[in-house]
């Protein structure tokens, strides 16, 4: 029961108190509880790296025990943050952080029929709850595991982070490129929280965490795609095809019930994306609990998703909410809590979107603002490069 | 140039699975090009045309591959940059946009196209119903149950089948040699790998020579693994034994009594 209550308190209410932070500053329109969830746990993860990575590198005795207190204290000040602007904005009387708007009436609405996007989304959840089922009662057996899950276990067991060699369990000294990415350090956290076994906290709670935090990420961005017509940098709707007097919505490919048909098709794509052991599906769901895979399935559509949100508002004419560049920064930080390769393949996305956005709005300064929030990665770089190379000095 | 610009190509047949007749990127290829010729909103043309077609032409593109590959000190992750493509997302997008106002149809559609074109992935080697919470062999489990000391840590040789698992489930047990030697390529040398996996019939004498070395308190063996002499002529006892597995104890070690 106390690992249950504990799972719950930093696996729910932790990422959602320090997402109301990134919340309080983005419009009210784009506020929404899966904006919180999803915010909260790339803030979550960009407070961890700050304070594990530091430790690895730099504390040589009970490093893990040294980057957990100083974990706990910031995320639990971080929440503690999140919780004060909540309680600020309501006694304002200010839009929502969770919802946007005024007063928290139900959501739900009483229908007397079923419609049929009731129906898809049926069919969606049936399809989520097969993974979760398969993610919990099958095993799938990766030789990484010999290496990511060891170092949870060790750092559980040992409390140290990185120092022991996992596959042998000898002495070792710092291999930079994985000591790092921390993400099996968090993981340990959490399993250090909750007293569970790092290997079944990897291999069964992990997954039942982040498969529905991915399938929440692909929500969001289908609610952004699907929520409405785009409109053009005029302010008009942009029409959808070539058929005078039709708008985007009334042609129905911008309509909110494609929500979950587009659900259903991301879904549908994760179950059969096994084309090789290479793609994103294929990590997605057979190692799901790798930084790497969390790297693939979460952290690059994230970008898509906070792109989309900054795109959408426009770059040109209107302030971009402060919100989603603190958003846009702690992805990139999960980024090399995941996988030191993926610090440079975020960065390249960024580089490209960005050199595309700036040619097509014609708005130079949004490199110098994207660059801007590469900071982090730049620093993660600049570290890893003496870390792993100054032993030539 | 040349060369480098055909290796980027056989990344991308083996990522894409075609070599396996699975054409799921024939479908996200399909949904980019509907894209670039209808797609109207400039910012999402960017995030979903003009940013995966420079994506692939960098993909392909041998300098860049270089440059990559020298960075990263890593030429076996190259193809992690077509995570980058997002294709699952960008083919959802595309193929509703194509579908229209025939929402029901076109995702059935859709779904029998995805189903025909991809790979089921439950149904891969490496994928069997969990026996233990851990989601490891019980076989290793039980194992490590019988020799985990009460305190402190033991060296324990065990076969190729078990060396994944073992510190999974305890960091207390230590192995002379781990994961990096069953991967061939990584091109690792071990004496004791050597005398344990590679030679058709164990010299036991030789063989003892080197566990004692380390010391590995037990030996684990398959029942049928063949040795030249038994290692109980050598001060090993049976410890017990884990279905296939038989475990030895060295007698000879301090403490083992």
């Amino acid at each position: 029961m106390t690992a249950v209550i504990s799972f719950i308190f930093w696996l729910a209410v932790i990422p959602f108190c320090i997402g109301l932070i990134p919340a309080n500053f983005i419009p009210p329109e784009k506020r929404s509880p899966g904006f919180a969830a999803l915010a909260g746990y790339f803030g979550m993860w960009a407070l961890f790296e700050v304070s594990a990575v530091p430790a690895v590198l730099w504390v040589e005795y009970n490093n893990f025990r040294t980057a957990s207190v100083l974990f706990s204290a910031l995320s639990l000040l971080s929440a503690a943050a999140g919780i004060w602007l909540l309680y600020r904005n309501g006694k304002a009387g200010k839009p929502g952080l969770l919802t946007g708007k005024q007063g928290t009436g139900s959501g739900f609405r009483r229908k007397k029929k079923i419609s049929a996007a009731d129906i898809e989304w049926l069919l969606f959840f049936v399809l989520l709850g097969f993974q979760l089922y398969k993610a919990a009662a099958f095993a799938s057996f990766d030789g990484d595991d010999a290496y990511y899950v060891v170092e949870s276990l060790i750092a559980q067991e040992a409390g140290v982070m990185y120092r022991i060699l996992p596959l042998t369990g000898g002495s070792t000294g710092l291999d930079v490129r994985h000591a790092m990415a921390v993400f099996p350090m968090w993981t340990a956290f959490v399993s250090v929280r909750a007293g569970v076994h790092a290997t079944i906290v990897s291999h069964v709670v992990m997954p039942l965490v982040l498969i529905p935090l991915t399938y929440l990420l692909y929500y969001e961005i289908g609610r952004t795609l699907f929520g409405k017509a785009p409109k053009d940098s005029a302010g008009e709707a942009v029409q959808a095809e070539r058929k005078p007097g039709i708008t985007a919505r009334a042609d129905g490919v911008f309509h909110r019930e494609n929500l979950p048909v587009f659900m259903i098709m991301m879904a549908m794509f994760q179950i059969f994306g096994n084309v090789s052991i290479y793609t994103n599906e294929t990590f997605f769901l057979t190692r799901t609990w790798q930084g790497k895979a969390l790297a693939g399935a979460l952290v690059i559509p994230a970008l898509f998703w906070v792109f989309l949100q900054i795109y959408d508002k426009g770059v040109r004419n209107r302030r971009t909410a402060a919100g989603f560049w603190m958003l846009l920064v702690c992805i990139h930080m999960t980024a090399g809590v995941c996988s030191s390769i993926a610090v440079f393949l975020v960065c390249i996305l960024d580089a490209l979107m960005t050199f595309c956005l700036a040619v097509a709005e014609r708005d130079w300064k949004i490199l110098f603002k994207v660059g801007a929030a590469c900071i982090p990665n730049v620093i993660y770089m600049a570290v890893y490069v003496f870390m792993a190379y100054s032993y030539l000095l | 140039m040349w060369g480098i610009f055909l290796e980027s190509v056989v990344i991308f047949k083996n990522y894409m699975g075609w070599h396996e007749n699975h054409f799921l990127a024939g479908l996200y290829l399909f949904a980019l090009l509907y894209l670039w010729l209808t797609e109207k909103d400039k910012r999402r043309r960017i995030l979903f045309v003009y940013a995966p077609t420079l994506l692939l032409l960098l993909f392909f593109c041998p300098l860049f591959r270089k440059v990559f590959v020298r960075l990263m000190e890593d030429s076996e992750t190259y193809y992690r940059l077509l995570w980058l493509l997002q294709m699952s997302l960008v083919s959802a997008y595309g193929l509703i946009r194509l579908m229209g106002r025939h929402r029901r149809i076109g995702l059935a559609a859709v779904c029998l196209l995805i189903i025909a074109c991809g790979d089921y992935v439950y149904d891969g080697e490496h994928i069997s119903r969990a026996e233990n919470a851990y989601h490891l062999p019980q076989e290793a489990v039980d194992i490590v149950d019988m020799i985990e000391p009460e305190e402190g840590r033991i060296t324990v040789l065990v076969p190729a089948d078990l060396i994944y698992y073992i510190r999974q489930y305890s960091t207390d047990i230590e192995l002379p040699y781990g994961r990096e030697m069953l991967i061939a390529r990584w091109d690792y040398y071990n004496a004791m790998y050597e005398a344990m996996e590679k030679a058709e019939v164990i010299d036991t004498q030789a063989f003892v020579e080197l566990t004692r070395g380390y010391p590995c308190a037990y030996v684990i063996l398959k029942e049928d693994r063949e040795a030249s002499e038994p290692l109980t002529d050598y001060g090993f006892s049976v410890y017990g034994q884990v279905g296939e597995f038989v475990i030895y104890k060295d007698m000879t070690l301090q403490g083992a009594q």
